[in-house]
């Protein structure tokens, strides 16, 4: 569906992304995952041909992504991460111009049908809607025309946790009937729970392209623990993959075992706190990859 | 070109071409019905202009005092200023705006993610540009022709108005074009409303400081206002081709290098 080969962009002389080679099959959840600045959006935007590569080609639906880019754009639906709208139009003008492009028969059924879903008022005017609803009429508008391939830079900012199981629902159903799901992220778990394979991106490279099944047998937690008394001797306990820091009575380290062999080992122990939490995405680029 | 962004386009510059008609149209009938009362006080506005530096009347393009007792030399002097300068602003500040302000808006990423290419949104975009230079000056001229018509003593040459007007449209287009073309320049996108006002401004008085000093009067030929001949009275006024394709070449040439420029430009939103 979209295959990126030896893809860079440089602004000037800073770097945007560096030689970037990415395939993502028909009918898959791709997530593509980076901290922020890591490139994600750049490669996006040559995507959708709003930037041109400094040197690389991309194609999607085997389609040069500049010389066929008005074709492709039929087929794609595409979710920007900084939902700005025409502020002067009403939410149902602006969908329909946005219907408009794509001759779509049905489109004003299309268009209730999604924003009844959402709960979206269509008569409110652009300018008064709160980031959440603009997020809505953004991704209203990259399903009217019934897309091949959707384009994801962070849909879920500005939706509430309820809209956004709601969305995720919209996309499975959408998955299920076919469509190919490019989804862009800085949050792993979301991710991790929606996507079937991810890439991970930082400082402009492609670091992995992993199967989202084979992460999550290696689900890491950070532990944090502060000890009343040091231990002198080894924490034997299986599945301590790497320390990360190690001052004082305080333990912090990356722990891919059972839960119940730490607290079983702990029960023993005479401890302050303990800090059991999902490692931030830079932490397990740094476990994993370093 | 795209009709459905032409159309959502007709509509979103609707208000502010409305505007400028009307102002535009009320400054020129305004200052024509003043046209009676000041033919009628002729011997004192002679003997008051002789007292004048002859600085002032070059200033305001008036060449021979006579000229101004004839309604057509009258509107000339008073009136073009009006096409000239402000339809020349109202052209710079649309065209500069048009392709820019999807960038600064941030909503050219929702635009350019329709089936839509660079070139037909820059095309769409020129049309509109050049339909809305052309209506403000159908309508500005009509005034001008009706005031002409309401408040003359005597007869006029229609074929020298119309002149004069048609070299005032090429003027606009050629600020319309070198709009277009600052705004594809601009990398990081922000408006440059004040700044695209300043060029005409600049280029505006740059011209009427050739006209009052002779030492400065080469340096006039870098504004565009100085190949407009607004002499509607002069035996020889009649259509200069040179001049003619100095404003059309040049408006062509900025609008074939900006659409050049947009078809490849990184947008940033």
């Amino acid at each position: 569906m979209i295959n990126i080969k030896n893809l860079s962009k440089y602004y000037n002389k800073s770097r945007g992304i560096e030689n970037i080679n990415l395939d993502v099959c028909e009918g898959d959840i791709f997530g593509f995952i980076g901290p922020n600045g890591a490139g994600k959006s750049t490669t996006i935007r040559i995507l959708l041909n709003l930037i041109f590569p400094t040197s690389g080609t991309a194609s999607i639906m085997g389609m040069d992504v500049i010389k066929d880019s008005k074709k492709i754009k039929y087929h794609i639906g595409y979710i920007p991460s900084d939902a700005n709208l025409y502020d002067k139009m009403d939410v149902q003008e602006f969908l329909k111009y946005c219907a408009n492009f794509y001759k779509v028969k049905n489109g004003d059924q299309r268009i209730a049908e999604l924003t009844e879903w959402l709960e979206l008022d269509i008569k409110r005017k652009m300018a008064e809607l709160s980031m959440g609803n603009k997020k809505k009429v953004s991704i209203v508008q990259s399903l009217i025309h019934s897309p091949k391939l959707l384009i994801l830079d962070e849909p879920t900012t500005g939706l509430d946790p309820l809209m956004q199981a709601k969305f995720f629902e919209l996309l499975r159903a959408e998955n299920n009937k076919g469509v190919t799901i490019f989804f862009s992220s800085h949050v792993l778990s979301e991710v991790q729970t929606f996507c079937k394979n991810v890439a991970i991106i930082k400082d402009g490279k492609i670091i992995k392209v992993e199967n989202i099944e084979t992460l999550r047998k290696k689900q890491l937690k950070k532990v944090t623990i502060s000890f009343s008394e040091m231990p002198t001797e080894n924490i034997g306990i299986r599945g301590i993959e790497s320390i990360i820091s190690n001052t004082g009575n305080m333990l912090s380290f990356m722990y891919s075992g059972d839960i119940n062999d730490l607290t079983g080992y702990l029960s023993k122990k005479k401890i302050d706190n303990l800090v059991i939490e999902e490692p931030s995405l830079e932490e397990i680029f740094l476990h994993y990859y370093q | 070109m795209n009709k459905n962004l032409f159309f959502k386009e007709i509509k979103r510059n609707a208000f502010s071409l409305i505007m400028w008609m009307i102002v535009i149209s009320i400054l020129i009938f305004f200052t024509m019905s003043f046209y009676r009362t000041f033919i009628k006080n002729q011997q004192q506005i002679i003997g008051m202009m002789g007292i004048m530096p002859s600085g002032i009347l070059k200033f305001r393009g008036i060449t021979n005092l006579s000229d101004l007792f004839s309604i057509l030399g009258f509107y000339a002097a008073n009136n073009t200023i009006y096409m000239m300068l402000l339809g020349s602003v109202y052209a710079i500040v649309l065209s500069a705006n048009i392709l820019l302000k999807e960038e600064y808006h941030k909503t050219a990423e929702f635009l350019l993610s329709k089936p839509i290419t660079r070139g037909e949104v820059f095309i769409t975009k020129w049309a509109i540009l050049t339909m809305n230079i052309i209506l403000l000056n159908l309508v500005a001229d009509l005034v001008g022709l009706i005031s002409i018509e309401v408040f003359k003593t005597g007869s006029y040459s229609i074929k020298s108005y119309l002149l004069l007007s048609f070299d005032t449209l090429l003027l606009n287009f050629l600020f319309g074009s070198i709009g277009l073309f600052i705004s594809t320049l601009i990398k990081r996108p922000k408006p440059i409303t004040t700044f695209s006002i300043g060029i005409v401004l600049i280029l505006y008085f740059l011209f009427n400081i050739s006209r009052i000093t002779p030492s400065a009067e080469k340096f006039g030929y870098l504004s565009p206002f100085k190949y407009i001949d607004t002499n509607v009275l002069a035996p020889g006024y009649g259509i200069d081709i040179w001049h003619m394709f100095y404003f059309i070449s040049g408006a062509l040439v900025l609008t074939v290098l900006s659409y050049q420029i947009y078809r490849r430009k990184d947008i940033f939103t």
